[in-house]
């Protein structure tokens, strides 16, 4: 698990949403496949897709690369084409803003945060809870590394479980 | 009172607490009323006498029939009754009573007058529009052309039936239907204050409500900018006088010419309603009223609505950047009170925010702390547009819990 590569994920995404790009891609990595998923059951991106250098095919009727797509399909990993896999990822604009606004790494590769569930109720609280602000603004939302995957803050607290704490997203 | 009652229970009357009066706690230490009775009522809700059920709307009797019938045609009566008939009594009856459904609305209003800001414009005060016109038919045209031909002049011209089919017109009804109906593309537009019923209310007024008005006005002096401000934001002049001004910088400034150096004054002021509107005006001149006023006929111009979480703190924590002032205001709950500082507590004054905590980092330039207060209030994520940016429902957990009474 490098939170060194997180790091440059979350800066990457900064830059896209900045860029206006309506697709983007990531190294793959289960790490950065659980937290984008997480992400976008969360609803801040659009689609998840693995694939290689270029871009995935797009879906004939949505118009961009989708997971489930029954035509193309999704290229399945082998020992040859692992190094060169890609996660593409599908960016959200509403009224002319991005829905992703703000990825900021909680844990840095020199620190790792870990909370407990008490701890993580505060903080979804809104309060202050181990070196973690509160959620405290409409929409802002915190993913953590659970022995479950990667969760977003109150799910933690609804499946009571701690675990270390990897971006926060505004 | 009787003369058989002992005199102490006289005396008791007078003292403090014998009297009826509301039972107010000695100190309150919060802005919020105190719940003194208990939340349930004592007594079952009992709709108020006098509404109509759906049993006092009957049917025609066959001697309103008849004098319905003296004055519509069989055609018209059937029409009656087929509308009588298609309404349910009891639909009726609903609709005349008050509302309790879940979908009413919690104001009490006739929406009879439109607010300028509030009620955008739906209807035309004065319209030429004539609903109930009627097409001439060709018995009324011959009468027309009957009554030209009688009133014809002996020595008649081509020219006199010209202007008879120009003047004549092709229905009944308003004149101005005809020749110069509404267009959706020039709407007419109420005034502050007219309503449906009452258009143009400014000029049926009598002389001396307007003499009155006039002489308010030149209290305040009707200058030029005051009117094109009237004019440019539509609000009253009584509107204007309501509204929360303030000046909160006031220096000069100083302009270096190789003639030397000229000072002007700058002042900077907010305005708002009370009630969520907010600006922020900054003028400059030679003279400090001038400036003064200036700047706060601006600041109304640039009212603009601050989003307000349940009509007294801010949505999220939100922070503000110019030049070097940095600064974060917080959401607080009720009965917080303002604890922020002086500028920003008059513009949460002037906005009508009542729960609030700031900070305010790097510098603390007094224009920059306004503008940049004014810009974290604008910079508010409300709520419903993050969950439909995100496609995912959001819910308010403050007014479920405590089922929509906070």
């Amino acid at each position: 698990m490098s939170l060194v590569n997180l790091a440059s994920v979350c800066a990457h995404l900064n830059n896209a949403t900045k860029a206006r790009l309506g697709l983007t891609s990531i190294p793959n990595s289960n790490l950065h496949l659980k937290l984008c998923q997480a992400l976008q059951n969360s609803g801040y991106i659009s689609s998840v897709v693995r694939g290689g250098p270029t871009p995935p095919p797009t879906h004939p009727i949505l118009g961009h690369p989708t997971a489930n797509d029954e035509v193309e399909g999704v290229e399945a990993i082998t020992r040859d084409n692992v190094a060169s896999r890609r996660l593409w990822l599908g960016l959200k604009y509403w009224q002319n803003e991005s829905v992703l606004r703000k990825v900021k790494m909680v844990s840095k590769p020199t620190r790792r945060v870990h909370l407990n569930v008490e701890e993580l109720r505060r903080v979804v609280r809104g309060e202050e809870a181990g070196y973690v602000a509160g959620l405290r603004s409409p929409g802002e939302s915190l993913y953590l590394s659970t022995d479950r995957g990667v969760l977003e803050a109150r799910e933690c607290v609804e499946k009571k479980l701690g675990g270390l704490v990897l971006c926060r997203v505004l | 009172m009787s003369l058989a009652r002992p005199a102490r229970c006289l005396f008791c009357s007078f003292s403090r607490a014998a009297t009826q009066s509301t039972r107010v706690p000695r100190r309150q230490f919060h802005p919020s009323p105190a719940q003194l009775t208990n939340r349930k009522p004592k007594f079952p809700n009992i709709k108020a006498p006098g509404t109509p059920k759906p049993e006092d709307f009957k049917p025609y009797t066959e001697e309103e029939k008849a004098y319905l019938a003296k004055e519509y045609s069989a055609a018209q009566l059937e029409a009656v009754k087929a509308g009588e008939a298609a309404i349910d009594p009891k639909d009726l009856a609903e609709q005349l009573n008050e509302r309790d459904d879940p979908m009413k609305i919690n104001y009490v209003d006739d929406f009879s007058v439109i607010e300028p800001g509030i009620d955008r414009h739906v209807r035309a005060p004065e319209s030429n529009s004539d609903y109930n016109f009627k097409l001439k038919n060709e018995e009324d045209f011959v009468k027309d052309f009957g009554r030209f031909v009688a009133e014809m002049p002996d020595d008649a011209t081509g020219a006199d039936f010209v202007r008879f089919t120009d003047e004549l017109r092709l229905t009944h009804g308003k004149e101005s239907n005809e020749l110069n109906p509404h267009s959706a593309l020039v709407p007419d537009l109420f005034g502050p204050g007219e309503t449906i019923d009452e258009p143009r209310i400014e000029e049926r007024k009598t002389a001396a409500e307007k003499g009155e008005k006039e002489r308010s006005l030149q209290a305040e002096e009707m200058t030029d900018a005051l009117k094109s401000l009237l004019l440019a934001t539509g609000y009253t002049a009584n509107q204007i006088r309501d509204f929360r001004l303030k000046t909160l910088v006031s220096h000069s400034v100083v302009n270096q010419t190789r003639l030397g150096k000229v000072r002007r004054a700058y002042r900077l002021s907010i305005a708002g309603n009370g009630n969520g509107l907010l600006g922020v005006g900054e003028g400059k001149s030679d003279e400090a009223s001038d400036a003064k006023t200036q700047s706060q006929y601006r600041a109304i111009r640039n009212m603009q609505p601050i989003p307000r979480y349940e009509n007294r703190t801010i949505f999220g924590d939100v922070t503000g950047k110019v030049g070097a002032v940095e600064l974060q205001l917080m959401h607080r709950p009720p009965g917080f009170g303002l604890r922020v500082q002086y500028l920003i507590y008059e513009m949460c004054r002037a906005a009508g925010i009542h729960d609030l905590a700031a900070r305010v980092s790097r510098s603390r330039n007094k224009m920059n702390t306004v503008k940049a207060a004014y810009e974290a209030l604008m910079s508010q994520r409300d709520p419903e547009e993050v969950a439909r940016a995100r496609g995912r429902k959001m819910v308010d957990v403050r007014k479920v819990y405590y089922a929509g009474k906070v």
